[in-house]
């Protein structure tokens, strides 16, 4: 059965969202959630690395003997890690010095062995681009959500720049967001979320299907 | 007097004993009795007489099997009208019975010859026949067949033979009575039992809320040699018998299938010493017993009951209900067994028909566990009631075996005390009943 | 006959003192101390009590209703939740902050992982070091020097913890005063007295093992009498140590808590031993002045271990070690 490019691409927001249903990717997702823009730019650079590595894993995949296929997964994966640390090191210093060591901790991120081995590895190139794109964005669109109510909580406000929302915080920001348990409580809490909505979504076909 | 220990564990109850003071009558013959061929642990008797026989008061109805056994007599004379499976209260479910209708006479059968009045004349072992052709069991509840309680094996010395007149389930008053009644004669009964083990020390063991009963026994074992009395601190589950040992003597009875003979000692209630007595006086068998009528009934009593009289008939004798019946249990309220019809007949275990009315039945849903450990501080075995009933309740059975499930008495304490008001009892009995399959399965598969 | 009899396994009788009557106890026990506070802080204690009761009740009544779970707010769980959360906040702090740490305590802290019974720690401290980690400030500064009825003088007043470890300047107060409860300090921490008689009652009506207080608040003395003294040992304040901060509080409503403490009664003598000793590391050695609500909610999370591991010796059981002994 052929599979549609654009499933591939929209499965990663919700069905098979990284962080909230495959719960893959954890370390930098509690790490760097707590500012929007931090979220925004690892999310941007697991992006990049994961197209290029499921591109490139794909196309190589009929001649990449099944044996060492992991070193040259973890070439393929390394390669454009390298190209966001020194492109960020050039033009965002700022940001390089805040997400630090999350940045080359990209190479061992789950999130994109884990899509080379169990998609781009068998699926055409086409797939497999639409694949990390998807992936990519939902992963991008969770750090976003996270940072959000983090910052959002935690600060008083959402500053991005000299952008801040709202000028003044309404509320005195509590602290603990800001820190790894805010982190947990606040993921936990929206993984649950999700799970209820879609339990009830799927009653509900299912009992549309009877 | 001998001082006792402190229980570990139990509750102080309400003891609501409020026929105590009422003198044991005759409750008469009703008009149908019923005898079960299983009246005692171990093999049921087989039946020996045919619809048509006419019976008389004594006759043996049904003979015991094998070593764990006793045999059934007729309680009154009359036609046998049928040998029929009926609704057992205790085994809750159909079992053979020899069902008679009493002519109203008692006559008594020419084979009950008048014993003899004097212990010294008797051997151990012809005070062992008399108890075993009485078909006398424990009339405390448990109903084991007094025989093989008084031939314990003989690399087992028996120093003590503990008497139980503890009676600590609430309301009933059927051992506090006979204590004040015929205080010699259980004496008699206990001094042929002590005879019967080769048991140098008796000890009388009555809690302290049956003080009429204490005064009685004890001038009733005044200047008998080796006799004491131990008057222990109302406490339920104290007439346990591994409990009662513990209190009284601070011995522990190994766990199942260790029984008090391991720690030199027997336990036997004073009603069962009570029917000896009388099996050696008189050669009658037991064919009836005390029973106290009590709780929502108009007159709570006490009866002197042929085995096989219909609860039904016992509570008209009371006087009838008071105000709207909710449960009629068999036995106290703590271990008994409530029935699911009244017209089931009294038997050789059964110490007394509680009535609850309807207000005072519990229905309550139970709540979730609290972990407030009330159940583990109350459990007179020390085990972890909360444990063994959450394993059971999740169906992992080896786990409620790993926290001795099997050790448990179902004595009722923890559930009582349960805040959650779980059922505490019922899981654990689920789980002993799963492990036993499980064991027999295992043995099966081992021998086949 | 056709009497409808009623059927169930035995035991016929059950206790009268099913959890909601004993959580009342609680409740009644807490009040000397709900009333010493309002004599000592005025309005301003009576209004966080009532926020963070409030609070309490109704996020279990929304979160029951909305997982369509039984509402058990009749329990009167929920309610000594909300007074102890109260109990243990400075009396300075604005309103809102008992709100959102009941509401804390009892959604994510209780329900979510159950409700009564699944919780596997006290969702009140839970809910006071949400509080603590979130609004640290105001945790800590708050305090108001107490007067009578209402007497609320506003800015900062040492507690006396913070004088004994050296953090804050400032003269301790008398013996006497820790007793009765004339010093700073979280709304029901003050009163010793107010605390023992809800104490005493709770033992008394055996609500509470006797073992978690008597073992936290005497592991406290003896530690901080060898201890209390940086560079000489037996020269502790351990007197004051015990008066001071929330350990009274703690160990006779806190660390009592059924859910999250062991089920066996040397279990439990090994809860407050735990309690006393983390609570003295902390304040001793550690960074906060005071220590017992972390002590208590990580000897909550010791619990299961401790109930897994500490049995009882079954009736006629031997434990092994006799039994090496014996042969
Ligand atoms: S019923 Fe069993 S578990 Fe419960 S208290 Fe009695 S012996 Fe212990
Ligand atoms: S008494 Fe009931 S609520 Fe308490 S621990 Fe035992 S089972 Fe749980």
């Amino acid at each position: 059965m052929k599979r549609s490019v654009f499933y591939d691409f929209t499965k990663g927001f919700i069905e098979e969202n990284p962080t909230f249903r495959l719960v893959i990717g954890m370390c930098p997702t509690l790490a760097v959630t707590t500012s929007v823009v931090n979220g925004f730019w690892m999310g941007l650079s697991v992006i990049f690395v994961l197209v290029f590595a499921n591109v490139f894993v794909s196309l190589l995949r009929k001649v990449t003997p099944d044996e060492i296929r992991l070193p040259v997964f973890v070439i393929l994966i390394a390669t454009p890690v390298v190209i966001v640390e020194l492109v960020m090191k050039a033009y965002l210093p700022a940001m390089y010095e805040i997400l630090g060591i999350f940045v080359p901790l990209i190479v061992v991120n789950c999130i994109i062995i884990a899509r080379a081995e169990a998609f781009a590895f068998k699926q055409p190139v086409l797939n497999s681009l639409a694949d990390g794109l998807g992936i990519g964005a939902g992963y991008t669109l969770n750090l976003i959500l996270i940072s959000g109510i983090r910052e959002f909580l935690g600060t008083g406000q959402i500053t991005i720049g000299s952008f801040r929302f709202p000028a003044t915080p309404f509320f005195e920001p509590a602290a603990v967001m800001l820190t790894p348990p805010g982190g947990f409580i606040c993921l936990g809490l929206l993984m649950a979320i999700l799970n209820v909505l879609l339990a009830r979504r799927e009653r509900k076909t299912k009992a549309q299907a009877v | 007097m001998l001082r006792a220990r402190t229980l570990s564990g139990g509750v102080h109850l309400d003891d609501r004993k409020i026929s105590s003071g009422k003198p044991v009558e005759f409750a008469g013959i009703p008009p149908e009795i019923v005898l079960f061929m299983s009246q005692h642990t171990g093999a049921p008797a087989k039946p020996v007489v045919k619809p048509g026989d006419r019976v008389l008061a004594g006759q043996v109805v049904g003979e015991a099997q094998s070593f764990v056994s006793a045999p059934v007599h007729a309680s009154t004379s009359g036609i046998v009208k049928a040998v029929e499976n009926r609704y057992h209260p205790i085994l809750a479910k159909p079992s053979t019975a020899v069902v008679i209708e009493p002519d109203g006479k008692g006559e008594i059968w020419e084979g009950i010859a008048p014993g003899s009045d004097d212990i010294s004349a008797l051997s151990p072992e012809d005070i062992v026949k008399i108890a075993r052709n009485a078909g006398l069991v424990g009339l405390g509840g448990a109903a084991f067949p007094t025989a093989v309680k008084l031939s314990p094996p003989k690399d087992k010395p028996i120093d003590v033979y503990l008497l139980n007149g503890a009676e600590c389930e609430p309301y009933l008053t059927c051992d506090a009575r006979l204590m004040v009644e015929e205080a010699d004669e259980i004496v008699f009964g206990f001094m042929a039992m002590m005879k019967a083990v080769g048991a140098p020390r008796g000890i009388v063991c009555i809690e302290d809320n049956k003080p009429e009963a204490i005064m009685a026994m004890e001038r009733a074992i005044s200047g008998k040699p080796g006799i004491e009395l131990c008057v222990l601190k109302t406490r339920y589950p104290q007439g346990g018998e591994k409990q009662l040992i513990q209190v009284v003597l601070g011995r522990e009875v190994p766990p199942p299938p260790g029984l008090p003979f391991d720690v030199g000692v027997v336990v036997s209630n004073v009603g069962t010493a009570y029917a000896l007595a009388k099996a050696i006086r008189t050669g009658m068998p037991l064919v009836d017993r005390v029973v106290t009528v009590t709780g929502a009934v108009r007159s709570p009593s006490n009866f002197r009951v042929l085995l096989g009289t219909p609860v039904s008939f016992l509570i008209e004798k009371a006087g009838g209900y008071a105000g709207e019946p909710g449960k009629v249990i068999m036995g106290g309220p703590m271990m008994g067994i409530s029935l699911p019809r009244t017209d089931v007949p009294v038997v050789k275990g059964t110490t007394g028909i509680v009535v609850m009315t309807r207000d005072e039945v519990n229905l309550d849903k139970p709540l979730p566990c609290i972990r407030c450990g009330r159940c583990v501080d109350a459990c007179p075995l020390r085990l972890l009631p909360v444990w063994i009933a959450a394993y059971s309740d999740r169906g992992t059975y080896e786990e409620a075996e790993k926290y001795r499930a099997l050790d448990c008495c179902e004595c009722g304490v923890c559930a009582y005390r349960c805040p959650s008001r779980r059922p505490l009892v019922q899981s654990i009995r689920l789980a002993k009943q799963a492990i036993m399959e499980e064991r027999r399965a295992r043995a099966q598969k081992a021998s086949g | 006959m056709t009497e409808r009899l009623v059927v169930s396994p035995s035991p016929h009788w059950k206790t009268d003192k099913t959890v909601p009557a004993l959580m009342l106890d609680v409740v009644i026990a807490l009040m000397p101390a709900v009333i010493a506070s309002i004599v000592f802080f005025g309005w301003k204690a009576l209004a966080i009590i009532l926020t963070s009761v409030s609070s309490a009740v109704i996020s279990e009544a929304i979160y029951e209703k909305a997982v369509k779970r039984d509402i058990t707010i009749k329990d009167y769980s929920a309610v000594i939740t909300g007074i102890l959360l109260a109990m243990n906040m400075p009396p300075g702090v604005p309103l809102w902050m008992p709100a959102i740490g009941s509401a804390f305590a009892i959604v994510i802290a209780k329900q979510l992982f159950g409700g009564l019974g699944c919780n596997f720690v006290n969702p009140a401290l839970a809910g006071r070091a949400f509080l603590m980690a979130a609004w640290p400030l105001h945790m800590t500064r708050d305090w108001l020097a107490p007067g009578f009825f209402g007497g609320v003088d506003a800015g900062a007043s040492p507690t006396p913890l913070a004088v004994l470890k050296g953090e804050s300047s400032g003269v301790l107060p008398g013996l006497w005063d820790m007793l009765l409860g004339n010093r700073a300090g979280c709304l029901g921490e003050t009163s010793i007295i107010a605390i023992l008689i809800g104490g005493i009652y709770l033992i008394w009506k055996e609500v509470i093992d006797p073992r978690i207080p008597l073992g936290f608040i005497g592991t406290v003395f003896v530690l901080t009498w060898v201890f209390g003294k940086p560079g000489a040992f037996f020269q502790g304040n351990a007197v004051y140590h015990v008066l001071s901060g929330g350990l009274f509080l703690g160990a006779f409503f806190m660390a009592t808590d059924y859910v999250t403490s062991p089920v066996t009664a040397r279990g439990r003598l090994l809860m407050g031993i735990g309690c006393g000793a983390i609570t003295v590391l902390i304040r001793l050695w550690g960074g906060y002045p005071e220590g017992v609500s972390y002590s208590i909610l990580l000897m909550n999370l010791v619990t299961p271990l401790i109930d897994r591991v500490v049995v009882p010796r079954y009736y006629g059981w031997k434990h092994e070690a006799r039994k090496e002994k014996a042969l």
